[in-house]
């Protein structure tokens, strides 16, 4: 069998075996969608979203790219939280690193080229903001660190988008900084920004990975 | 993708059960042919024997085992399976025909049971033999294996004192299935008898692994090469050892008839008058529960024991059987069934198709009719050899090795279903293989399907899987560890059946909850049959 008619059966199984459960469960989603939650992660195949957290279709307003980076000048991810928080009306943002994270390791690396090096400029800017504390870990360790610490200074990018600073004035939103861990497959928070947490003088997180 | 074991491609040293086809499918001619002399010559004394065993006319079991091969064998789907009078019924038969006023009335019982049979095929009810567990039809066939070998050891040396095919420990002469092994090997060696079998033992284990892989030669039946050598043989004796010349009660004994005309003439009729007889009806159904019993076991054993791996429709062999049953007992034959000796030596002879059993039908009228005198040349010795071989190759030792390798919970229902078998009789011994069998399996299949995750006063009780009766115990202990004044989030996301009793036992907890301090809330089924039984506060996806 080729390899991609096997997604196509099994989306086939997927589709009937819901159905069977319940007849009405396609057509109510055809209604529209409420989720409680932004998530934006890494692109990486090995860390889906709803496969970690458990979510049924519906639960999860998503973003994915390289490293799960964030920029202002970015109108691909700027949409998504332009109508994930001004029309959806979400609650909460996770933003989620993970372990292992090919792009993290590039940024640590270099030797990268057009647009993944260009990309990457966001990542390198974080290892060079920490560079002292990177600098100061072994080799082996500093790729992990800087997992965290990317997802760190993400969250306080986006915190500052205007639209996430106005909800989280209004008192709606809030915001959560993860990493998941890809030895164990369990999620370790990392810092919240409830709505009234400042931007400023946020500490950097312990190490969790 | 799903790979089956057995049809995986093997090491090169693999030795395949059978040589590989060299000729298309559509052939195989030759094989079933030659396989179908090979099940008629053992067809042909369990036929009698069995018909002795039941009190019933001789000619009624060949009756049984011509329609077996002929009426059975066209209609069923199985490619190896062979059909007839079956010693699992003979205890039921014996004391059906001295219960009921006349064999003419039990033959109506026959004709009806084939009536019952035939609604089990119109119900569509047969897939419920495909729950025997395969431990318990492979212990079955080991068993079976066994007490050919101790049963045919007597036969083989010339102790003819059980009927040929029976399964019984405890025999009609009084003696059981070992005692009959030492008092023969004791007092009554018969050496015409011990030199036709040695023999032909020897040369069917020799022909086993020397038969040629190519040429003519590879179809010859060992069996029907040691049936002519015992004949042979035995006409030798009467020329230069007249000592050791087996007599007529060491050989086949077929009823002389004057050709088919004379056949007819044996013939007995059911007697319809007997309809109101209620014991009529009550043999009829319990020849019908067990031969469909019996008949069912043995097609999914002989399914196990086909090289190529085929699966019987067993609907359609109800069909077969109920025909076959209907027509055993109009013209005055024994009840059949599907049966395992005659199908594993068709199976051990190279059959293909189920041609085999149907022209062994063919065999046992043409022989029963044309040449009764010369099938009565054949030494009882001489089809032991045959059936010792075969129940050699039903309970070879790698078997059991296999059986041991797989872990306990295949072995010892596996062995139980042997031993209770070997010391009781098929029927019995099946029942306590099953039950047996069944506890390990429902053993086997637990899976624990609780998880709990707590988090400081957070706790998720999340079902895995379906929460069965069986994981009763389960569900109330991952509740009893909630504490009070904890938030609990019971998850059935991943559920489509909680059984009733645990509903009760998750809002026996939810009613408990509000003294306790405990916020409750539910995650539901999809279907949302569980959600809506249980009385909790619901979350989960909000749509527009």
């Amino acid at each position: 069998m080729k390899v991609y008619k096997q997604l196509l059966l099994s989306n086939q199984a997927w589709a009937s075996e819901l159905k069977e459960e319940n007849e009405a469960y396609f057509q109510r989603l055809t209604a529209g969608q409420r989720p409680h939650f932004l998530w934006i992660g890494c692109s990486d195949s090995r860390v889906g979203p709803e496969q970690m957290t458990m979510s049924p279709p519906g639960g999860l307003f998503t973003h994915r790219n390289v490293a799960n980076l964030v920029s202002a000048d970015d109108d691909n991810l700027m949409a998504v939280v332009h109508y994930a928080v001004g029309a959806l009306e979400v609650e909460h943002i996770i933003l989620c690193g993970h372990y292992g994270c090919g792009g993290i390791q590039a940024a640590l690396d270099g030797g990268t080229t057009g647009p993944i090096d260009r990309w990457l400029g966001l990542a390198r800017a974080v290892a060079d903001d920490h560079r002292a504390e990177l600098d100061a870990l072994p080799r082996n360790e500093r790729a992990a660190r800087l997992v965290e610490l990317n997802v760190r200074d993400q969250l306080l990018t986006l915190a500052r988008v205007p639209v996430v600073a106005a909800a989280r004035a209004a008192g709606t939103l809030s915001l959560h900084g993860w990493v998941y861990d890809l030895r164990d497959g369990v999620i370790k928070p990392l810092l919240e920004l409830e709505p009234g947490d400042a931007t400023n003088g946020v500490r950097v997180p312990e190490r969790v990975l | 993708m799903i790979a089956d074991p057995s049809t995986t491609p093997h090491a090169p040293h693999h030795v395949p059960t059978e040589p590989p086809a060299r000729a298309p499918a559509a052939s195989g001619w030759g094989r079933d042919i030659a396989a179908s002399v090979v099940v008629a010559l053992v067809a042909l004394p369990l036929c009698l024997g069995i018909a002795l065993a039941s009190g019933a006319p001789l000619m009624s079991g060949l009756i049984s085992g011509i329609v077996g091969g002929l009426i059975v064998g066209t209609i069923s789907a199985s490619p190896l399976s062979v059909s007839g009078p079956a010693a699992g019924l003979t205890v039921i038969v014996l004391g059906a025909i001295a219960a009921l006023p006349s064999f003419e009335a039990f033959l109506l019982a026959v004709v009806l049971s084939g009536v019952f049979q035939l609604a089990v095929w119109l119900s569509r009810t047969a897939w419920i033999s495909e729950f025997v567990p395969s431990s318990v039809i492979t212990g079955m066939l080991a068993a079976i294996g066994l007490i050919l070998i101790l049963k045919q050891l007597p036969h083989a040396i010339g102790y003819d004192g059980d009927f040929e095919g029976s399964y019984a420990f405890l025999q009609p002469d009084g003696l059981n299935t070992f005692s009959t092994v030492a008092v023969t090997l004791a007092s009554e060696v018969l050496w015409g008898a011990a030199i036709i079998a040695g023999l032909g033992l020897a040369f069917l284990f020799w022909w086993d692994a020397a038969r040629p892989k190519d040429g003519p030669l590879r179809f010859l039946p060992g069996p029907l090469i040691v049936v002519l050598g015992g004949v042979l043989l035995n006409a030798l004796f009467a020329g230069v050892a007249p000592d050791l010349v087996l007599l007529p009660t060491h050989l086949v004994q077929v009823p002389v008839t004057q050709g088919l005309s004379g056949l007819v003439g044996l013939l007995r009729f059911p007697d319809f008058a007997a309809i109101a007889n209620p014991l009529v009806w009550t043999t009829a159904l319990t020849l019908a529960i067990v031969a469909t019993l019996e008949t069912l076991l043995s097609i999914n054993a002989v399914d196990r024991l086909d090289p190529r791996h085929r699966i019987t429709d067993k609907n359609r062999e109800m069909l077969a059987q109920g025909t076959g049953n209907i027509v055993s007992g109009l013209i005055g034959g024994l009840p059949l069934t599907a049966v395992i000796v005659r199908s594993s030596a068709n199976a051990d002879a190279g059959a293909v198709s189920k041609r085999s059993a149907i022209v062994h039908g063919v065999w046992l009228l043409g022989s029963v009719a044309l040449v009764p005198a010369l099938l009565n040349t054949i030494p009882l010795a001489a089809l032991a050899a045959v059936l010792l071989f075969v129940g050699y190759k039903l309970a070879k030792p790698a078997l059991f090795v296999e059986r041991w390798r797989q872990g306990w919970t295949q072995f010892v229902p596996f062995l139980v279903t042997v031993v209770a078998i070997l010391l009781t009789d098929l029927l019995v011994g099946i029942v306590i293989g099953l039950a047996v069998g069944f506890v390990f399996v429902i053993a086997r299949n637990f899976r624990t399907a609780v998880t709990v995750i707590a988090e400081g006063d957070d706790w998720l009780i999340r079902a895995r899987r379906n929460l069965y009766f069986i994981h009763k115990p389960e569900l109330k202990a991952a509740l009893s560890r909630v504490p009070d004044r904890a938030n609990v989030l019971i998850d059935l996301s991943n559920t489509n059946w909680v059984d009733l009793d645990n509903v009760e036992i998750i809002n026996n907890f939810i009613a408990g909850s509000d003294r306790r301090g405990i916020d409750v809330s539910l995650r539901g089924d999809a279907a949302g049959t569980t959600a809506a039984r249980i009385d909790a506060r619901q979350t989960g996806v909000r749509y527009a």
